[in-house]
């Protein structure tokens, strides 16, 4: 097989390039990569578009696998990777979705402005960092039974609505209300059940973090509005998933599913893109499974959002006008959906499989609350630490040349252990200060890999899929507290 | 002091190992090295207890894997370290001993292993691969 270079690709426009079919024999449908021709060139630099061609050769795969402009090498499907598969003929992938399933963003908007939160920012930095459980080995302070958990697994975030730690807004304004349907406890294994229990309602470690942001610049006056979202307003962005329950759920069915791969005959050049029939016995009970860590994931940043409204209440109410956060969105970027799309000009029922990937949905698009609805769904990028963070709309092109999807932030060019030789964690944190950025962080050396240098400038990214007519822009965040496992 | 049979692989997301002993056993002795090396692990010295668990028999990457996932479980869910592995290698299972220590604390969170690109080859240095962890 021949690198792949520029001269690899068909350009179709200045941010959308092919690598056509014929590019590989195994190949079943094109990789279409959504990038300006400097990110493009960036991506060569590791194996992400090797990745996507592997990917390219899933049973049942249409139009094209899809690659986003914040792609990296990732493990099976390259991070940023979109592929979606026939109900009938195609195939399932645990590696297409990933370990921390329903890995995603929460949005909330407040009425606080920076003035007002000033004087109270280190005191709201520590509340966070009490009132939200995070980091390596720290556990859940709820105690769910098995059969609670059950009940969660299937309700999603509307589990939490009946236990009054939701409002309508809440379940609305989240992809899917929050719950996936088709959930499926009985496929879970007692492992990933108790895995689950002691986890929920935690941060985590890695990349994920609870951001308060400023909203610096608005370019779209009413959907800006219709959001919630003031210049000049503080927000917060919540970014965790499915935790240790998700990981062992994709952990069991990647070592059960490598006996599907040769029980169906199914030919892969990575062991990690273990799949099976959507329609067999072992592809519908990792979809069960898969759900029940979607919903979990869902109610984990459901738990998340009431903590950091608690903190914002013990540390401004009485203080500021309007201590209240009111929900924007919250979206999934590692998941596998039925969705209906465009499949050759016929809209049709397909699995569309995201990792690193944003769902995009433009105006008018069925599951949007009726307030989008006119505006499109909201896209939550969030940038690199100490950098900005995007929100953006999706749009009609989306829906017709990426399965509605768009990207989910900056997107590493690093290694961590190159990050860690080139960046001390105590550095970092005192440039951020001087920045005027509070952060919380268990780990220096885990603040160090997560380094804004580690990651591409997102708002390159944004450009990309701006230019490619993906998404529009919205607004722009830029961190004042930085909590981080 | 002998050279660990282990070294860090740059991956732009994620974690690599690659890992390398005389025989299964050693090379199975290093991974588990190497991964804890990786997560940065300090324990309590005096807390040492012997454990047993079992493997089902199969490709040896699936041993790996299932190896490395297990001893992932018990770190996290049981704040459990071990050390000075033996391994009774049967025809259906594979049931190893070792020494175990309580875990005082974690640098680094290591959500998964996986099976990308993993292929066990035989090499002048005994058995080798490159592991790929999801963090």
């Amino acid at each position: 097989m021949a690198q792949i270079t520029q001269k690899t690709f068909r350009k179709i426009s200045d941010y959308e390039w092919e690598i056509p079919r014929e590019y590989r024999s195994d190949m079943r449908v094109p990789v279409r990569v959504f990038a300006s021709q400097a990110l493009l060139q960036d991506s060569l630099n590791d194996k992400s578009l090797e990745q996507a061609v592997n990917a390219s050769t899933l049973p049942g795969l249409v139009e094209a696998v899809m690659v986003m402009p914040d792609m990296h090498q990732g493990y099976g499907f390259p991070i940023g990777g979109v592929g979606a598969t026939d109900l009938e003929s195609g195939v399932i992938s645990p590696g297409g979705i990933g370990y921390d399933i329903n890995c995603g963003v929460r949005l909330l908007a407040s009425q606080i402005t920076v003035e007002e939160l000033q004087a109270w920012i280190p005191d709201l930095a520590s509340a966070l960092n009490m009132l939200c459980p995070s980091g390596v080995g720290v556990n859940s302070d709820l105690s769910l039974t098995k059969a609670e958990l059950a009940d969660a697994l299937v309700k999603g975030s509307r589990w939490a609505k009946a236990s009054g730690q939701a409002t309508a807004d809440d379940i609305n304004r989240t992809e899917d209300q929050g719950c996936l349907a088709g959930a499926d406890p009985g496929k879970v294994s007692q492992r990933a059940m108790e895995r689950g229990r002691s986890q929920l309602g935690t941060l985590g470690a890695g990349n994920h973090f609870i951001e308060v942001d400023l909203v610096t610049d608005i370019f779209d006056d009413h959907a800006a509005h219709v959001m919630g979202l003031t210049r000049g307003e503080i927000a917060v962005q919540i970014h965790t998933g499915s935790r240790g329950f998700g990981h062992q759920i994709c952990t069991d069915y990647v070592r059960r599913l490598q006996g599907a791969v040769a029980k169906y005959g199914i030919r892969l050049p990575d062991r990690q893109l273990v799949c099976a029939p959507i329609a067999s016995k072992e592809g519908q009970d990792y979809l069960g499974a898969m759900r029940c860590a979607a919903n979990y994931a869902f109610l984990n940043r459901q738990l998340l959002a009431n903590k950091v409204r608690e903190a914002f209440e013990r540390v401004l109410a009485g203080k500021v006008n309007h201590w209240h956060l009111r929900q924007v969105y919250d979206i999934a970027h590692n998941i596998g959906k039925f969705e209906n799309h465009l499949v050759q000009g016929k809209r049709k029922q397909v699995c569309v499989h995201r990792k690193g990937a944003t769902r995009a949905f433009g105006p008018g698009c069925e599951g949007l609350p009726d307030e989008y609805m006119q505006i499109g769904q909201p896209v939550l990028v969030p940038g690199s630490m100490g950098t900005a963070s995007w929100v953006l709309t999706g749009t009609e092109t989306s829906m017709q040349r990426s399965f509605g999807s768009s990207c989910h932030g900056a997107g590493r060019v690093m290694s961590r252990s190159q990050a860690k030789k080139q960046v001390w964690g105590e550095d970092l944190l005192r440039a951020l200060k001087e920045d005027g950025i509070v952060i919380r962080a268990g780990s220096m050396a885990g603040l160090a890999e997560e380094a804004p240098q580690a990651y591409k400038d997102v708002d390159r990214v944004v450009e990309s899929v701006v230019g490619a007519g993906l998404a529009k822009k919205v607004a722009i965040l830029r961190p004042l507290i930085v909590i981080k496992g | 002091m002998a050279s660990p049979g282990y070294e860090e692989v740059d991956h732009t997301a994620d974690i690599a190992l690659r890992v390398w002993g005389k025989d299964l056993q050693t090379f199975l002795e290093q991974a588990a090295e190497g991964m804890y090396d990786l997560v940065g692990i300090e324990f309590a010295p005096d807390s040492s207890i012997d454990i047993t668990f079992d493997l089902q028999q199969g490709p040896s990457e699936t041993i790996l894997v299932d190896f490395l996932s297990e001893l992932l479980y018990l770190l996290e869910e049981r704040a459990q370290v071990f050390h000075t592995f033996s391994f009774d290698i049967g025809t259906d299972q594979i049931s190893i001993r070792a020494i175990c220590s309580k875990v005082l604390s974690i640098d680094r969170h290591i959500k998964a292993v996986t099976f990308h690109n993993l292929n066990i080859e035989k090499t002048a240095k005994g058995l080798e691969a490159t592991i790929t962890f999801d963090v």
